[in-house]
């Protein structure tokens, strides 16, 4: 964990605390956080994208915040002080989608709501904003966002190819395609994830042994 | 025990004060979010409002939005966002009126399906109808919004009232007021007809009393 001081960050550390949620703690394919949205909103991939964006909007406002606030909050009233943040730019963020493409906030429905409570937020919150400085909480927010937003748009573009057989809506087999339904079904966002995870945690191993057997 | 412990406790009152004044800020943020995207949610809802009647009633240049209050009396409404019933009427460049979009609601597999008809007055008919919400199983419910066959069934749909609206067995359709389900979908489409039926039997009567009015266009 990086130390709690004001100073500006350097290029290095900012780059750091950028790809960390990028990559090396992607939260969901190496933490296995936030599943519920993940698996539930990631039927297509404009869906996916939409949920990833009002998530990084949410993450990256309430750690600048929280941030900001982090030497006046007292530890015994934190995480209610993180929680009534974090449930502020959720509202805000639920308005402005409803505003941009009502569309897509009927098809995302209560899981906008239910970004309060998806746990990489009020994890990134008490884990790195409440001790750190503004600016690099602010990359933390977007590496993690843009981790989790890929991470959703990975699963959601499967899931729509397969299920659907359109990406973002444009067909991509002709009229002749018959789709597998199942990867729109819940069960085939478990067997997605099930997927990538697999890829993810096979590439791991694979680096390992290989710096292994460089050693 | 740990004496030291209450010392290092801020007091309530700081507490509540902290509380207090992130509270008032998150406010003033919602609130002015709220402020902010009011009209362009507004102006969203209208939209799509306008773009559904529009389709379901082909060359309607003009529509004009109704209210309908509990004894059945119509009022003009500005926005589409008026709670309780509405009706849209739609007329062609001369004025004209083609017919009256509706809305309905009811239960369908996984949620409630909403969704829209058209009703031309002249051949007491439903003649065109769009699903509005849907939350029906990928590749077998939701074949609702897109099988034209089931489409088909609303190309003229008799609803002069004197028969219930019905959904009939896939391939059974014998009368102008009975709906083929879809083969697979049978709840769903079943929930259609329900939401139909149940929509005519409350509005058609009251659009039938208003008619004059409804014609004229005030």
């Amino acid at each position: 964990m990086a130390h709690a001081h004001g100073n500006a960050p350097s290029p290095s550390e900012s780059m750091e605390a950028f790809l960390n949620g990028l990559w090396k703690q992607n939260p969901v394919f190496v933490q296995v956080l936030g599943m519920c949205p993940t698996l539930a909103v990631t039927n297509s991939a404009r869906n996916a994208a939409a949920m990833g964006l009002a998530t990084i909007f949410v993450l990256v406002c309430s750690n600048t915040l929280i941030s900001l606030v982090r030497k006046l909050v007292q530890k015994q009233v934190r995480i209610a002080t993180y929680i009534l943040i974090i449930a502020t730019f959720v509202t805000m963020v639920d308005y402005i989608i409803k505003a941009v493409s009502v569309d897509v906030y009927k098809a995302l429905g209560p899981f906008i709501a239910l970004i309060v409570v998806n746990c990489i937020i009020l994890g990134r919150a008490e884990a790195f904003a409440s001790k750190n400085s503004v600016g690099k909480s602010i990359l933390d927010g977007l590496g993690m966002g843009l981790g989790f937003a890929i991470a959703l748009f990975c699963l959601g573009g499967v899931r729509e190819i397969l299920g659907a057989g359109t990406l973002f809506g444009v067909s991509l087999f002709g009229p002749n395609f018959q789709p597998w339904v199942l990867f729109l079904l819940p069960s085939g966002g478990f067997f997605t994830l099930a997927g990538w995870l697999l890829i993810f945690t096979w590439w791991k191993e694979r680096k390992k042994r290989m710096a292994e057997a460089q050693q | 025990m740990n004496q030291a412990a209450p010392q290092n406790m801020p007091s309530s009152a700081k507490l509540i004060q902290l509380m207090g004044t992130v509270s008032l800020v998150c406010g003033l943020l919602i609130v002015s979010t709220h402020q902010a995207t009011l009209a362009p949610i507004r102006a969203n809802q209208e939209t799509i409002m306008r773009q559904t009647v529009a389709e379901l009633l082909p060359g309607a240049n003009k529509q004009i939005t109704y209210g309908v209050d509990g004894s059945g009396n119509l009022t003009v409404l500005q926005g589409v966002d008026a709670p309780g019933p509405k009706l849209f009427a739609g007329y062609d460049a001369s004025g004209k009126l083609i017919g009256v979009v509706l809305e309905g609601a009811d239960r369908g597999y996984a949620d409630v399906i909403r969704a829209m008809y058209s009703y031309s007055l002249e051949k007491q008919a439903i003649i065109g109808f769009k699903v509005t919400e849907l939350k029906e199983t990928p590749g077998l419910g939701d074949k609702i919004v897109t099988d034209p066959k089931f489409l088909a069934n609303f190309k003229e749909l008799d609803a002069s009232l004197k028969n219930r609206i019905v959904t009939v067995k896939s391939g059974t359709k014998k009368n102008k007021w009975e709906i083929d389900a879809i083969s697979g979908a049978t709840i769903s489409s079943r929930a259609v007809g329900r939401l139909i039926d149940k929509s005519a039997k409350e509005m058609i009567p009251i659009i039938q009393r208003n008619r004059q009015r409804i014609e004229g266009g005030n």
